[in-house]
Protein backbone atom coordinates (compact mmCIF):
# COMPACT_ATOMS: atom_id res chain seq x y z
CA UNK A 1 0.00 0.00 0.00
CA UNK A 2 1.46 3.36 -0.56
CA UNK A 3 1.56 5.50 1.73
CA UNK A 4 -0.58 9.06 1.18
CA UNK A 5 -0.92 12.40 2.61
CA UNK A 6 -3.73 14.60 1.61
CA UNK A 7 -3.26 17.55 -0.44
CA UNK A 8 -5.66 20.70 -0.77
CA UNK A 9 -5.63 23.08 -3.67
CA UNK A 10 -5.32 26.45 -2.45
CA UNK A 11 -6.44 28.09 -5.28
CA UNK A 12 -9.42 26.93 -5.66
CA UNK A 13 -11.53 26.21 -2.22
CA UNK A 14 -13.93 23.95 -4.10
CA UNK A 15 -12.12 21.49 -5.29
CA UNK A 16 -10.02 19.32 -2.96
CA UNK A 17 -8.47 16.15 -4.00
CA UNK A 18 -6.14 14.53 -2.07
CA UNK A 19 -3.12 12.39 -4.31
CA UNK A 20 -0.88 10.04 -3.46
CA UNK A 21 2.96 10.82 -1.86
CA UNK A 22 4.07 9.63 -4.97
CA UNK A 23 2.12 12.36 -6.95
CA UNK A 24 3.73 14.84 -5.13
CA UNK A 25 7.41 14.61 -6.19
CA UNK A 26 6.16 16.16 -9.79
CA UNK A 27 4.75 19.82 -10.22
CA UNK A 28 0.81 19.72 -10.48
CA UNK A 29 -1.29 22.60 -10.90
CA UNK A 30 -2.82 24.25 -8.18
CA UNK A 31 -2.21 21.99 -5.36
CA UNK A 32 0.49 23.97 -3.21
CA UNK A 33 -0.26 22.71 0.32
CA UNK A 34 0.08 19.27 1.76
CA UNK A 35 -1.65 19.85 5.19
CA UNK A 36 -1.40 18.43 8.45
CA UNK A 37 0.22 14.84 9.42
CA UNK A 38 -1.80 11.44 8.95
CA UNK A 39 1.05 9.86 10.48
CA UNK A 40 1.44 8.44 13.99
CA UNK A 41 4.23 6.84 15.99
CA UNK A 42 2.46 4.33 17.31
CA UNK A 43 -0.74 3.45 14.74
CA UNK A 44 -3.41 1.09 16.40
CA UNK A 45 -5.29 1.87 13.22
CA UNK A 46 -3.94 2.40 9.45
CA UNK A 47 -6.52 3.48 7.00
CA UNK A 48 -5.55 4.06 3.44
CA UNK A 49 -7.07 5.50 0.13
CA UNK A 50 -10.51 4.59 2.29
CA UNK A 51 -13.37 5.40 0.07
CA UNK A 52 -17.07 5.28 0.59
CA UNK A 53 -19.40 4.60 -1.70
CA UNK A 54 -23.59 4.18 -0.68
CA UNK A 55 -26.58 3.69 -3.59
CA UNK A 56 -24.42 1.39 -5.56
CA UNK A 57 -21.36 4.29 -6.49
CA UNK A 58 -24.71 6.53 -6.93
CA UNK A 59 -23.44 8.38 -3.85
CA UNK A 60 -19.36 8.64 -3.12
CA UNK A 61 -19.35 9.69 0.67
CA UNK A 62 -15.83 9.20 1.62
CA UNK A 63 -12.66 10.10 -0.92
CA UNK A 64 -9.65 8.81 -0.85
CA UNK A 65 -8.82 9.31 2.98
CA UNK A 66 -5.77 8.25 4.29
CA UNK A 67 -5.18 8.56 8.39
CA UNK A 68 -3.03 6.69 11.47
CA UNK A 69 -4.72 6.63 14.74
CA UNK A 70 -2.59 6.18 17.32
CA UNK A 71 -2.98 3.92 20.36
CA UNK A 72 -3.84 6.10 23.75
CA UNK A 73 -4.84 8.83 22.03
CA UNK A 74 -8.43 10.48 21.42
CA UNK A 75 -9.02 11.75 17.73
CA UNK A 76 -11.51 13.74 17.14
CA UNK A 77 -13.33 13.97 14.07
CA UNK A 78 -15.14 17.53 12.83
CA UNK A 79 -16.86 19.09 9.72
CA UNK A 80 -20.15 20.12 8.90
CA UNK A 81 -23.20 17.76 8.37
CA UNK A 82 -22.92 14.91 5.45
CA UNK A 83 -18.97 15.60 5.76
CA UNK A 84 -18.54 11.34 5.56
CA UNK A 85 -17.36 11.77 9.32
CA UNK A 86 -19.93 9.51 10.68
CA UNK A 87 -19.40 7.33 7.67
CA UNK A 88 -15.67 6.94 8.02
CA UNK A 89 -16.47 6.30 11.76
CA UNK A 90 -18.50 3.31 11.51
CA UNK A 91 -16.03 1.82 8.33
CA UNK A 92 -13.83 1.35 11.47
CA UNK A 93 -15.53 -1.48 12.82
CA UNK A 94 -17.18 -2.52 10.07
CA UNK A 95 -20.52 -1.23 10.73
CA UNK A 96 -21.38 0.26 7.08
CA UNK A 97 -21.88 -3.48 6.22
CA UNK A 98 -25.00 -3.27 7.37
CA UNK A 99 -26.13 -0.90 4.33
CA UNK A 100 -27.42 -1.87 1.77
CA UNK A 101 -25.96 -0.39 -1.28
CA UNK A 102 -22.89 0.34 0.68
CA UNK A 103 -19.47 -0.14 -0.84
CA UNK A 104 -15.43 0.42 1.44
CA UNK A 105 -12.69 0.11 -0.56
CA UNK A 106 -9.13 0.95 0.72
CA UNK A 107 -7.74 -0.53 3.64
CA UNK A 108 -7.84 -0.30 7.22
CA UNK A 109 -6.33 -2.17 9.60
CA UNK A 110 -6.19 -2.94 13.20
CA UNK A 111 -2.82 -3.72 14.63
CA UNK A 112 -1.85 -4.50 11.37
CA UNK A 113 -4.62 -7.15 10.64
CA UNK A 114 -6.57 -6.27 7.32
CA UNK A 115 -10.31 -5.70 9.06
CA UNK A 116 -11.85 -6.30 5.44
CA UNK A 117 -10.65 -9.30 4.61
CA UNK A 118 -13.15 -11.80 3.40
CA UNK A 119 -11.96 -14.18 6.56
CA UNK A 120 -12.79 -11.60 9.03
CA UNK A 121 -15.69 -12.32 11.74
CA UNK A 122 -16.95 -9.06 12.12
CA UNK A 123 -18.55 -10.35 15.40
CA UNK A 124 -15.07 -10.05 17.65
CA UNK A 125 -13.61 -7.14 15.29
CA UNK A 126 -16.75 -4.93 16.90
CA UNK A 127 -16.13 -6.81 20.37
CA UNK A 128 -12.55 -4.67 19.73
CA UNK A 129 -13.52 -1.64 18.04
CA UNK A 130 -16.68 -1.21 20.62
CA UNK A 131 -19.35 2.11 19.98
CA UNK A 132 -21.03 4.45 21.45
CA UNK A 133 -24.04 6.45 19.58
CA UNK A 134 -25.08 9.35 19.67
CA UNK A 135 -28.50 8.38 21.48
CA UNK A 136 -28.23 6.22 24.83
CA UNK A 137 -29.12 2.79 23.41
CA UNK A 138 -29.48 0.39 26.69
CA UNK A 139 -30.96 -2.86 26.31
CA UNK A 140 -33.91 -3.32 27.81
CA UNK A 141 -32.77 -4.89 30.17
CA UNK A 142 -31.35 -4.08 33.96
CA UNK A 143 -28.50 -2.57 34.44
CA UNK A 144 -26.18 -5.98 35.43
CA UNK A 145 -27.67 -7.40 32.30
CA UNK A 146 -26.83 -4.20 30.03
CA UNK A 147 -22.92 -4.43 30.72
CA UNK A 148 -23.12 -8.51 31.47
CA UNK A 149 -24.34 -9.28 27.94
CA UNK A 150 -21.21 -8.90 25.94
CA UNK A 151 -18.63 -10.31 28.45
CA UNK A 152 -21.53 -13.52 28.30
CA UNK A 153 -21.71 -14.11 24.65
CA UNK A 154 -18.41 -13.49 23.94
CA UNK A 155 -17.47 -16.43 26.89
CA UNK A 156 -14.82 -13.36 28.83
CA UNK A 157 -16.40 -15.34 32.01
CA UNK A 158 -16.05 -18.74 33.30
CA UNK A 159 -18.66 -18.63 36.20
CA UNK A 160 -20.85 -16.01 38.05
CA UNK A 161 -17.81 -14.25 40.18
CA UNK A 162 -16.15 -13.38 37.15
CA UNK A 163 -19.13 -12.11 35.42
CA UNK A 164 -20.00 -9.71 38.70
CA UNK A 165 -16.31 -8.66 38.84
CA UNK A 166 -16.18 -7.46 35.01
CA UNK A 167 -19.66 -5.57 35.49
CA UNK A 168 -18.12 -3.82 38.79
CA UNK A 169 -14.76 -2.75 37.15
CA UNK A 170 -16.65 -1.39 33.57
CA UNK A 171 -19.46 0.24 35.65
CA UNK A 172 -16.48 1.44 37.89
CA UNK A 173 -14.26 2.50 34.68
CA UNK A 174 -17.53 4.22 32.90
CA UNK A 175 -17.75 6.36 36.41
CA UNK A 176 -20.54 5.06 37.16
CA UNK A 177 -20.87 1.98 39.65
CA UNK A 178 -20.80 5.12 42.83
CA UNK A 179 -24.27 5.60 41.32
CA UNK A 180 -25.87 2.09 40.28
CA UNK A 181 -24.41 -0.41 42.60
CA UNK A 182 -27.24 -0.47 45.53
CA UNK A 183 -29.77 -1.16 42.00
CA UNK A 184 -28.49 -3.55 39.65
CA UNK A 185 -31.25 -5.53 38.91
CA UNK A 186 -33.61 -1.93 38.12
CA UNK A 187 -33.95 -1.36 34.68
CA UNK A 188 -31.21 0.91 32.38
CA UNK A 189 -33.61 2.32 30.90
CA UNK A 190 -34.82 4.18 34.12
CA UNK A 191 -31.26 6.11 34.52
CA UNK A 192 -30.95 9.39 33.55
CA UNK A 193 -30.08 10.10 29.84
CA UNK A 194 -25.96 10.95 31.49
CA UNK A 195 -25.84 7.55 33.26
CA UNK A 196 -27.86 5.75 30.22
CA UNK A 197 -24.57 7.06 27.97
CA UNK A 198 -22.32 6.28 30.73
CA UNK A 199 -23.76 2.56 31.18
CA UNK A 200 -23.48 2.24 27.18
CA UNK A 201 -19.58 3.17 27.51
CA UNK A 202 -19.81 0.55 30.69
CA UNK A 203 -20.97 -2.39 27.85
CA UNK A 204 -18.38 -1.43 25.11
CA UNK A 205 -15.70 -1.79 27.76
CA UNK A 206 -16.86 -4.58 29.23
CA UNK A 207 -16.19 -6.59 26.41
CA UNK A 208 -11.99 -5.33 26.80
CA UNK A 209 -12.36 -3.85 23.33
CA UNK A 210 -8.55 -1.46 21.84
CA UNK A 211 -10.88 1.27 20.29
CA UNK A 212 -13.79 3.02 21.59
CA UNK A 213 -15.98 4.81 18.38
CA UNK A 214 -18.09 7.49 19.79
CA UNK A 215 -20.52 8.99 17.52
CA UNK A 216 -22.13 12.73 19.17
CA UNK A 217 -22.05 10.69 22.33
CA UNK A 218 -22.99 14.04 24.42
CA UNK A 219 -25.87 15.28 21.55
CA UNK A 220 -28.22 14.57 23.62
CA UNK A 221 -27.17 15.41 27.14
CA UNK A 222 -27.19 18.38 29.37
CA UNK A 223 -23.29 20.24 30.24
CA UNK A 224 -23.41 18.45 33.27
CA UNK A 225 -23.62 14.76 32.09
CA UNK A 226 -21.44 16.13 28.92
CA UNK A 227 -18.28 16.83 31.39
CA UNK A 228 -18.74 13.65 33.34
CA UNK A 229 -18.34 11.77 29.82
CA UNK A 230 -15.67 14.28 28.81
CA UNK A 231 -13.72 13.34 32.36
CA UNK A 232 -14.41 9.82 31.23
CA UNK A 233 -13.21 10.26 27.98
CA UNK A 234 -10.09 11.14 29.50
CA UNK A 235 -9.34 8.81 32.09
CA UNK A 236 -10.42 6.15 29.24
CA UNK A 237 -7.61 7.48 26.93
CA UNK A 238 -5.20 5.93 29.22
CA UNK A 239 -6.35 2.33 28.37
CA UNK A 240 -7.95 2.66 24.22
CA UNK A 241 -7.85 3.89 21.39
CA UNK A 242 -10.71 6.56 20.94
CA UNK A 243 -12.34 7.67 18.18
CA UNK A 244 -14.99 10.62 18.63
CA UNK A 245 -16.78 12.35 15.75
CA UNK A 246 -18.53 15.74 17.23
CA UNK A 247 -20.13 18.85 16.30
CA UNK A 248 -19.03 20.74 19.16
CA UNK A 249 -15.58 22.32 18.00
CA UNK A 250 -14.84 23.20 21.90
CA UNK A 251 -15.59 19.15 22.90
CA UNK A 252 -13.05 18.22 20.17
CA UNK A 253 -10.69 20.73 21.54
CA UNK A 254 -10.76 19.72 25.15
CA UNK A 255 -11.06 15.74 24.82
CA UNK A 256 -9.02 15.20 22.00
CA UNK A 257 -4.66 15.21 21.19
CA UNK A 258 -5.23 14.85 17.87
CA UNK A 259 -8.27 16.23 15.55
CA UNK A 260 -9.10 15.72 11.68
CA UNK A 261 -11.14 18.04 9.69
CA UNK A 262 -13.30 16.56 6.82
CA UNK A 263 -15.27 18.29 4.21
CA UNK A 264 -17.74 16.75 1.18
CA UNK A 265 -16.07 13.46 1.73
CA UNK A 266 -12.09 14.65 1.87
CA UNK A 267 -9.80 15.26 4.91
CA UNK A 268 -8.71 18.17 4.98
CA UNK A 269 -6.46 18.69 7.54
CA UNK A 270 -5.64 16.94 10.16
CA UNK A 271 -3.56 17.77 13.50
CA UNK A 272 -2.23 18.24 16.81
CA UNK A 273 -5.79 19.59 18.12
CA UNK A 274 -3.73 22.63 19.63
CA UNK A 275 -2.54 23.94 16.56
CA UNK A 276 -5.95 23.11 14.81
CA UNK A 277 -7.66 25.22 17.23
CA UNK A 278 -4.89 27.79 17.03
CA UNK A 279 -3.26 27.94 13.86
CA UNK A 280 -5.13 25.83 11.09
CA UNK A 281 -3.11 25.64 8.11
CA UNK A 282 -6.03 25.43 5.94
CA UNK A 283 -8.78 28.15 4.60
CA UNK A 284 -11.76 25.47 4.97
CA UNK A 285 -10.69 24.61 8.66
CA UNK A 286 -10.25 27.99 9.56
CA UNK A 287 -13.34 28.77 7.90
CA UNK A 288 -15.40 25.93 9.89
CA UNK A 289 -13.69 26.36 13.26
CA UNK A 290 -14.38 29.87 13.26
CA UNK A 291 -18.00 30.05 11.76
CA UNK A 292 -17.40 31.42 9.21
CA UNK A 293 -18.36 28.58 7.14
CA UNK A 294 -21.55 28.66 4.77
CA UNK B 1 -6.97 45.44 12.19
CA UNK B 2 -8.98 44.63 9.25
CA UNK B 3 -12.14 42.55 8.87
CA UNK B 4 -11.44 39.31 7.67
CA UNK B 5 -12.64 38.56 3.97
CA UNK B 6 -15.25 35.85 5.29
CA UNK B 7 -17.43 37.41 7.41
CA UNK B 8 -18.95 34.98 10.74
CA UNK B 9 -22.11 33.19 10.19
CA UNK B 10 -23.19 34.82 13.06
CA UNK B 11 -22.48 39.01 12.32
CA UNK B 12 -22.93 40.05 15.37
CA UNK B 13 -19.39 38.55 16.08
CA UNK B 14 -18.11 40.69 13.56
CA UNK B 15 -19.76 43.21 14.46
CA UNK B 16 -18.30 43.17 17.82
CA UNK B 17 -14.65 42.68 16.65
CA UNK B 18 -15.23 45.59 14.52
CA UNK B 19 -16.05 47.82 17.73
CA UNK B 20 -13.06 46.77 19.36
CA UNK B 21 -10.65 47.33 16.34
CA UNK B 22 -12.18 50.84 16.40
CA UNK B 23 -11.29 51.26 20.24
CA UNK B 24 -7.83 50.16 19.24
CA UNK B 25 -7.45 52.63 16.47
CA UNK B 26 -8.84 55.18 18.63
CA UNK B 27 -6.14 54.69 21.25
CA UNK B 28 -3.39 54.69 18.76
CA UNK B 29 -4.24 57.90 17.49
CA UNK B 30 -4.88 59.60 21.20
CA UNK B 31 -1.26 58.11 22.00
CA UNK B 32 0.57 59.46 18.86
CA UNK B 33 -1.03 63.04 20.00
CA UNK B 34 -1.01 63.01 23.56
CA UNK B 35 3.43 62.67 22.99
CA UNK B 36 3.27 64.87 20.26
CA UNK B 37 1.08 67.49 22.41
CA UNK B 38 3.63 66.67 25.34
CA UNK B 39 6.51 67.70 23.59
CA UNK B 40 4.73 70.80 22.03
CA UNK B 41 4.11 72.00 25.53
CA UNK B 42 7.84 71.39 26.64
CA UNK B 43 8.83 73.62 23.14
CA UNK B 44 6.49 76.35 23.92
CA UNK B 45 7.60 76.31 27.62
CA UNK B 46 3.68 76.25 28.38
CA UNK B 47 2.73 74.52 31.89
CA UNK B 48 -1.06 74.75 30.82
CA UNK B 49 -1.28 72.96 27.70
CA UNK B 50 1.23 69.93 29.66
CA UNK B 51 -1.31 69.74 31.90
CA UNK B 52 -4.08 69.52 29.52
CA UNK B 53 -2.35 66.72 28.25
CA UNK B 54 -1.90 64.70 31.96
CA UNK B 55 -5.50 64.99 32.28
CA UNK B 56 -6.43 63.61 28.76
CA UNK B 57 -4.51 60.51 29.86
CA UNK B 58 -7.71 59.58 31.51
CA UNK B 59 -9.17 58.81 28.27
CA UNK B 60 -6.63 56.28 27.65
CA UNK B 61 -7.11 54.55 30.50
CA UNK B 62 -10.49 54.41 30.41
CA UNK B 63 -10.57 53.40 26.52
CA UNK B 64 -7.61 50.93 27.85
CA UNK B 65 -10.17 49.25 30.24
CA UNK B 66 -13.45 49.33 27.86
CA UNK B 67 -11.23 47.12 25.69
CA UNK B 68 -10.39 44.55 28.13
CA UNK B 69 -14.51 44.58 29.18
CA UNK B 70 -15.07 43.79 25.46
CA UNK B 71 -12.46 41.27 25.28
CA UNK B 72 -13.41 39.25 27.92
CA UNK B 73 -16.77 39.26 27.21
CA UNK B 74 -16.11 38.53 23.89
CA UNK B 75 -14.26 35.60 24.58
CA UNK B 76 -16.65 34.33 27.08
CA UNK B 77 -19.79 34.54 24.97
CA UNK B 78 -18.17 33.54 21.68
CA UNK B 79 -14.92 31.30 22.60
CA UNK B 80 -12.81 32.03 19.74
CA UNK B 81 -10.09 29.70 18.31
CA UNK B 82 -8.24 30.09 15.16
CA UNK B 83 -7.47 33.65 14.28
CA UNK B 84 -10.18 34.94 16.14
CA UNK B 85 -8.53 33.79 19.01
CA UNK B 86 -5.12 35.25 18.46
CA UNK B 87 -7.26 38.01 17.23
CA UNK B 88 -8.69 39.02 20.54
CA UNK B 89 -5.22 37.99 22.49
CA UNK B 90 -3.46 40.20 20.46
CA UNK B 91 -5.91 43.06 20.85
CA UNK B 92 -5.47 42.80 24.79
CA UNK B 93 -1.93 42.97 24.32
CA UNK B 94 -2.03 46.01 22.18
CA UNK B 95 -4.40 48.11 24.41
CA UNK B 96 -1.69 47.52 27.53
CA UNK B 97 1.14 48.78 25.22
CA UNK B 98 -1.64 52.03 23.85
CA UNK B 99 -2.00 53.01 27.56
CA UNK B 100 1.77 52.80 28.93
CA UNK B 101 2.58 54.70 26.09
CA UNK B 102 0.38 57.02 27.20
CA UNK B 103 2.34 56.95 30.79
CA UNK B 104 5.46 57.76 29.21
CA UNK B 105 4.14 61.08 27.08
CA UNK B 106 2.36 62.04 30.33
CA UNK B 107 6.38 61.90 32.31
CA UNK B 108 7.23 63.77 28.65
CA UNK B 109 4.04 66.93 29.97
CA UNK B 110 5.28 66.52 33.51
CA UNK B 111 8.71 67.32 32.69
CA UNK B 112 7.54 70.36 30.91
CA UNK B 113 5.57 71.29 34.43
CA UNK B 114 8.63 70.76 36.48
CA UNK B 115 10.60 73.16 34.57
CA UNK B 116 8.13 75.89 34.48
CA UNK B 117 6.03 75.86 37.45
CA UNK B 118 9.08 75.71 39.53
CA UNK B 119 11.91 77.64 40.94
CA UNK B 120 14.16 74.96 38.26
CA UNK B 121 16.77 76.85 36.34
CA UNK B 122 15.01 76.15 32.78
CA UNK B 123 17.06 74.03 30.44
CA UNK B 124 18.18 75.63 27.39
CA UNK B 125 16.36 74.10 23.90
CA UNK B 126 19.93 72.59 23.73
CA UNK B 127 20.00 69.98 25.90
CA UNK B 128 16.14 69.54 25.23
CA UNK B 129 16.70 69.17 21.02
CA UNK B 130 17.50 65.24 21.96
CA UNK B 131 14.14 64.69 23.35
CA UNK B 132 12.22 66.65 20.48
CA UNK B 133 14.57 64.39 17.73
CA UNK B 134 13.69 61.04 19.92
CA UNK B 135 9.86 61.76 20.29
CA UNK B 136 9.52 62.45 16.62
CA UNK B 137 11.28 58.93 15.86
CA UNK B 138 9.00 56.69 18.51
CA UNK B 139 5.73 58.65 17.75
CA UNK B 140 6.55 57.45 13.94
CA UNK B 141 7.28 54.12 14.90
CA UNK B 142 3.84 53.88 16.88
CA UNK B 143 1.94 55.30 13.84
CA UNK B 144 3.64 52.54 11.58
CA UNK B 145 3.40 50.04 14.00
CA UNK B 146 -0.78 51.27 14.08
CA UNK B 147 -0.97 51.12 10.04
CA UNK B 148 0.67 47.09 10.55
CA UNK B 149 -2.01 46.50 12.47
CA UNK B 150 -5.31 47.46 11.27
CA UNK B 151 -3.53 46.14 7.75
CA UNK B 152 -2.05 42.93 9.24
CA UNK B 153 1.18 44.30 7.18
CA UNK B 154 3.92 41.82 8.65
CA UNK B 155 6.86 43.40 6.70
CA UNK B 156 5.29 47.41 8.42
CA UNK B 157 5.55 45.50 11.40
CA UNK B 158 9.05 44.24 11.19
CA UNK B 159 10.16 47.60 10.01
CA UNK B 160 9.30 48.81 13.27
CA UNK B 161 11.02 46.21 14.99
CA UNK B 162 14.04 47.29 12.92
CA UNK B 163 13.43 50.89 14.15
CA UNK B 164 13.77 49.66 18.12
CA UNK B 165 17.26 48.36 16.97
CA UNK B 166 18.04 51.85 15.47
CA UNK B 167 16.36 53.29 18.42
CA UNK B 168 18.69 51.84 21.10
CA UNK B 169 21.67 52.76 19.19
CA UNK B 170 20.21 56.41 19.31
CA UNK B 171 19.03 55.83 23.44
CA UNK B 172 23.15 55.38 24.14
CA UNK B 173 24.50 57.84 22.10
CA UNK B 174 22.30 60.55 23.36
CA UNK B 175 23.36 59.01 26.76
CA UNK B 176 26.85 60.03 25.76
CA UNK B 177 25.92 63.29 24.55
CA UNK B 178 24.03 64.37 27.78
CA UNK B 179 26.99 63.25 30.19
CA UNK B 180 29.57 65.54 28.03
CA UNK B 181 27.64 68.25 27.95
CA UNK B 182 27.45 68.16 31.55
CA UNK B 183 31.04 67.63 32.05
CA UNK B 184 31.41 70.72 29.85
CA UNK B 185 28.94 72.47 32.21
CA UNK B 186 28.29 71.78 35.49
CA UNK B 187 25.36 73.90 36.13
CA UNK B 188 23.34 71.44 33.83
CA UNK B 189 23.87 68.70 36.27
CA UNK B 190 20.04 69.58 37.91
CA UNK B 191 18.26 69.06 34.28
CA UNK B 192 20.63 66.00 34.09
CA UNK B 193 18.27 63.87 35.51
CA UNK B 194 15.16 65.15 34.14
CA UNK B 195 16.55 64.70 30.51
CA UNK B 196 17.29 60.90 31.23
CA UNK B 197 14.40 60.12 32.69
CA UNK B 198 12.65 61.71 30.06
CA UNK B 199 14.45 59.88 27.16
CA UNK B 200 14.19 56.97 29.09
CA UNK B 201 10.76 57.55 28.83
CA UNK B 202 10.77 57.75 25.09
CA UNK B 203 12.91 54.49 24.45
CA UNK B 204 9.57 52.64 26.31
CA UNK B 205 7.42 54.46 24.43
CA UNK B 206 9.66 53.34 21.13
CA UNK B 207 9.74 49.87 23.15
CA UNK B 208 6.11 49.41 23.39
CA UNK B 209 5.36 50.53 19.66
CA UNK B 210 7.86 47.31 19.00
CA UNK B 211 5.81 45.00 21.30
CA UNK B 212 2.63 46.15 19.29
CA UNK B 213 4.40 45.15 15.88
CA UNK B 214 5.37 41.50 17.57
CA UNK B 215 1.86 41.32 18.13
CA UNK B 216 0.62 42.26 14.59
CA UNK B 217 3.41 39.34 13.72
CA UNK B 218 1.69 36.68 16.16
CA UNK B 219 -1.98 37.64 14.81
CA UNK B 220 -0.76 37.37 10.96
CA UNK B 221 1.53 34.38 11.21
CA UNK B 222 0.79 32.70 14.65
CA UNK B 223 4.92 32.85 15.76
CA UNK B 224 5.79 34.17 18.96
CA UNK B 225 8.69 36.38 17.81
CA UNK B 226 9.27 38.59 21.64
CA UNK B 227 12.55 37.07 21.88
CA UNK B 228 14.17 36.61 18.76
CA UNK B 229 16.50 39.05 17.10
CA UNK B 230 15.57 40.71 13.60
CA UNK B 231 17.67 38.14 11.87
CA UNK B 232 15.75 35.39 13.60
CA UNK B 233 12.24 37.00 12.60
CA UNK B 234 13.82 37.65 9.03
CA UNK B 235 14.75 34.04 8.84
CA UNK B 236 11.17 32.74 10.70
CA UNK B 237 9.03 34.74 8.21
CA UNK B 238 10.93 34.10 5.63
CA UNK B 239 11.42 38.23 4.47
CA UNK B 240 13.82 39.49 2.25
CA UNK B 241 16.80 41.82 3.78
CA UNK B 242 16.69 45.51 3.07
Amino acid sequence: MTSVSTVIDSENRDEIAPVSAGDRDGPQDGFKETVGDIYHPRPRLTCRNVDVCYDNGAAHAIRNVSLDIGEMEVLAMIGPSGCGKSTFLRCLNRMNDTIDGCEVTGSIRLDGEEIYSKDLDVVPLRARVGMVFQKPNPFPKSIYENVAYGPRIHGLAANKAELDEVVESSLKRAALWGEVCDRLHQPGTGLSGGQQQRLCIARAIAVSPEVILMDEPCSALDPIATAKVEELIDELRKRYTIVIVTHSMQQAARVSQRTAYFHLGNLVEMDETDRIFTDPQHQLTEDYITGRFG
Amino acid sequence: MTSTETRHTVHRFDDELNEIAKLVDQMGTIAVQQLRRAVKALKKEDPARAHKVIRRDRKLNNLDIEVDEKVIQLIARRAPVAKDLRQIIAVAKVVTDLERTGDEARKIAALCVRFHESDHHVPSDNILRDIYSMSKYVSVMLEVAMQAFSSLDIEKAFSVLLMDEELEIRFDSILRHLSTYVMEDARNVGHFVDIVLGIRALERFGGHAKNIAGHVIFLATANDVRHLDADEIRQLLDLEEE
